[in-house]
């Protein structure tokens, strides 16, 4: 379980705080949609939870090592000059890993993303959706059990998005916690078994999906976000 | 130890895909190494010559006007061009236009000195490019082909006159005398043990290997710019990587791309240069004091990359700042104009550039023959500002990572 408590974060030189009291669990196992309109504070949550940001106020709490924690951001996070192979050994490493463990893990990582046969291809010559499925695959490489995923499906055809959203089924059903924040509410509706909405820095809602959507009274989740975030422009 | 093999792997393998940085770190170098050494071989040259020519108007038909023509068109350093048939107003126009340096017109009434009347001046004619150190050569050998020729015909009078009376030994002591032989050059360079003035390759490797090793500041800075915009920094980050790594990670295979420079500077200078005809680079005698010299430069220049890459936010920039910051300190170093020709106030100036620290520690070891004693002050000024350029940077990285 991962709980936040009372959560605030300001960015140096802004005027306005990013999150503000903020709090919620995470169960563990849970597939868990995190959503919001653009500025509403998921990619600075994902970042404090996933350790990048440093807690300023209020509390963190999860029992694993960090080891065992990845992120898979919203950029291209690899190196478009390296092979995919390449791009994997070398993240692979940097966490310590070497030799046939890595050689297996890398070859799983493949697998579950669907590029063994592009290994050798170099990651700026392949397709948005296969540079998406990298960009996951190295988020693989240390089997985590809370994964991050920032936004994964953005730019991609409709082909490249039901492999990734049916790897990130498999991959929790392996038992890996998935924190999975999308602008997409019918990839949310499909994967997530609970959700929480943001805006402005604050939690508007959290809970199962099926009860968030039956206590509102709406059908579909486009329905109860507008609802609850209203639909003024952002930005 | 395996993270660190992994960073400087990835590196490695950035790199050489990167054409770009290559041709910046390799090729440009190695011209401006090939080009200016061949430019500049005449000026350097231990028996060089200089490349001036000028027309001679010979208006008077005295024999002191022949004799001042027949002095100048014996030195060897300018080259008498025919000017016969050809006006004195087409002549300054050729040399106007750079055809020629000089133009000397002796006129009529010129030896009138020599009959105590008032003599007519000759006029030295300049063209527009002449520099100021070829100006006063070439009027200073005009003024000793005069004195010369004056002094000869006044001894000949003399003797003339002293012919009757004097003792045929006495007279033999009139005779003007060659003074070359009583000035002994002595160069204060030494290649393979023996003394010679140094070529313009062992003047121009220093300086451009010098600029080409702080040139590594563009590709260092901005693949660290678009590590950071891509995303690949935050995974490493989220993945743990400790900012000493990270920076440890570009500045020892960065380092290492240095010394690869200085080894294939120092090999067109010795092999290349020669091959398109130019001089040989002597290589010295200090090894030791090179190595110093070469890890100094290197590690200050990959630290000042590593703090600008950690200033500024997009790539753009880290080019545009590298480049330009690059170009002023080594024209302010001496690398573009040697720092001698500079005013005094300018030299005191171009000490505080560290492109100058590190081609006077080149210049000790290929022109002065300088050990590790010579090049010490200039390695420590270079390791210090490199340390100081680190330390920014890592407190930068540290704020950035706090961010």
């Amino acid at each position: 379980m991962l709980t936040i408590t009372d959560l605030s974060f300001q960015y140096p030189r802004s005027q306005s705080l990013a999150l503000q009291g903020l709090s919620l669990s995470i169960p563990t196992g849970s597939l868990f949609g995190l959503l919001g309109p653009n500025g509403s504070g998921k990619t600075t949550l994902i970042s404090l939870m996933a350790g990048v940001l440093k807690v300023q106020k209020g509390s963190l709490v999860h029992s694993l090592p960090q080891t065992r924690l990845s992120l898979v951001p919203q950029e291209y996070a690899f190196y478009p000059r390296l092979s995919l192979q390449e791009n994997l050994d070398f993240f692979g490493a940097v966490q310590g890993l070497g030799g046939r463990e890595l050689s297996t893990r890398i070859v799983e990582a493949l697998q579950t993303t669907g590029l063994e046969s592009a290994a050798r291809t170099r990651a700026e010559h392949c397709s948005g959706g296969m540079k998406r499925r990298l960009n996951i695959a190295i988020g693989l490489l240390n089997r985590p059990q809370l994964l991050f995923l920032d936004e994964p499906t953005v730019g991609i055809d409709p082909q490249s998005r039901h492999f990734i959203l049916q790897s990130i089924r498999a991959i929790n059903a392996q038992g890996c916690t998935v924190v999975y924040s999308s602008h997409y509410m019918e990839e949310i509706e499909m994967l997530c078994d609970r959700i929480a909405v943001l805006d402005r820095g604050q939690l508007l809602l959290e809970g199962g999906l099926e009860d968030l959507l039956a206590a509102r009274g709406r059908g579909k989740l486009e329905e109860l976000f507008l609802s609850v975030t209203h639909t003024g422009l952002r930005d | 130890m395996r993270a660190l093999a992994a960073l400087l792997k990835k590196e490695c393998l950035l790199l050489l895909r990167d054409w770009h940085a290559l041709l910046l770190l390799f090729v440009m170098p190695a011209a401006f190494i090939l080009i200016m050494s061949l430019a500049l071989q005449d000026r350097f040259q231990a028996h060089g010559k200089v490349s001036a020519s000028y027309y001679l108007v010979l208006q008077d038909d005295s024999a002191l006007a022949h004799s001042v023509a027949d002095k100048l068109a014996a030195n060897p350093l300018f080259q008498h061009l025919d000017g016969s048939g050809v006006s004195q107003a087409a002549l300054e126009a050729r040399v106007q236009s750079d055809a020629a340096q000089f133009v000397v017109i002796i006129p009529l009434g010129f030896a009138a000195a020599a009959d105590g009347k008032n003599p007519q001046a000759m006029t030295l004619g300049i063209g527009p490019g002449v520099e100021p150190a070829l100006r006063e050569l070439f009027s200073a050998a005009l003024r000793e082909a005069l004195s010369l020729a004056q002094m000869q015909a006044s001894l000949a009078d003399l003797k003339k006159q002293l012919g009757p009376y004097a003792k045929k030994d006495a007279l033999a002591k009139l005779e003007l005398k060659n003074t070359d032989a009583l000035i002994q050059r002595k160069a204060l360079y030494q290649q393979n043990g023996a003394a010679e003035l140094p070529s313009s390759v062992q003047q121009n490797v220093p300086a451009w290997l010098v600029f080409a090793m702080f040139f590594i500041a563009i590709p260092l800075s901005t693949t660290w710019v678009q590590e950071r915009q891509q995303g690949s920094m935050l995974r490493l980050r989220s993945m743990g990587v400790k900012p000493w790594l990270l920076l440890g990670g570009k500045l020892l295979p960065y380092i290492g791309v240095n010394l690869v420079q200085v080894v294939a500077m120092l090999a067109i200078g010795h092999w290349g240069v020669p091959f398109f005809g130019g001089e040989q680079l002597a290589l010295g005698s200090a090894p030791a004091a090179l190595a110093l010299m070469a890890l100094a430069i290197s590690f200050a220049s990959v630290s000042y990359a590593l703090l600008i890459a950690n200033l500024v936010s997009t790539s753009e920039q880290a080019t545009i700042f590298t480049g330009v910051s690059n170009l002023l300190l080594a024209a302010l170093g001496g690398i573009m104009v040697p720092r001698f020709v500079m005013p005094l106030a300018m030299q005191a100036v171009s000490l505080y550039s560290p492109l100058a620290w590190g081609l006077e520690g080149f210049l000790h070891v290929f022109l002065r023959q300088g050990g590790l004693r010579a090049v010490a002050p200039e390695a420590f000024k270079l390791f210090c500002f490199g340390a100081g350029a680190l330390g920014l940077a890592v407190l930068r990285l540290g704020r950035w990572r706090r961010d």
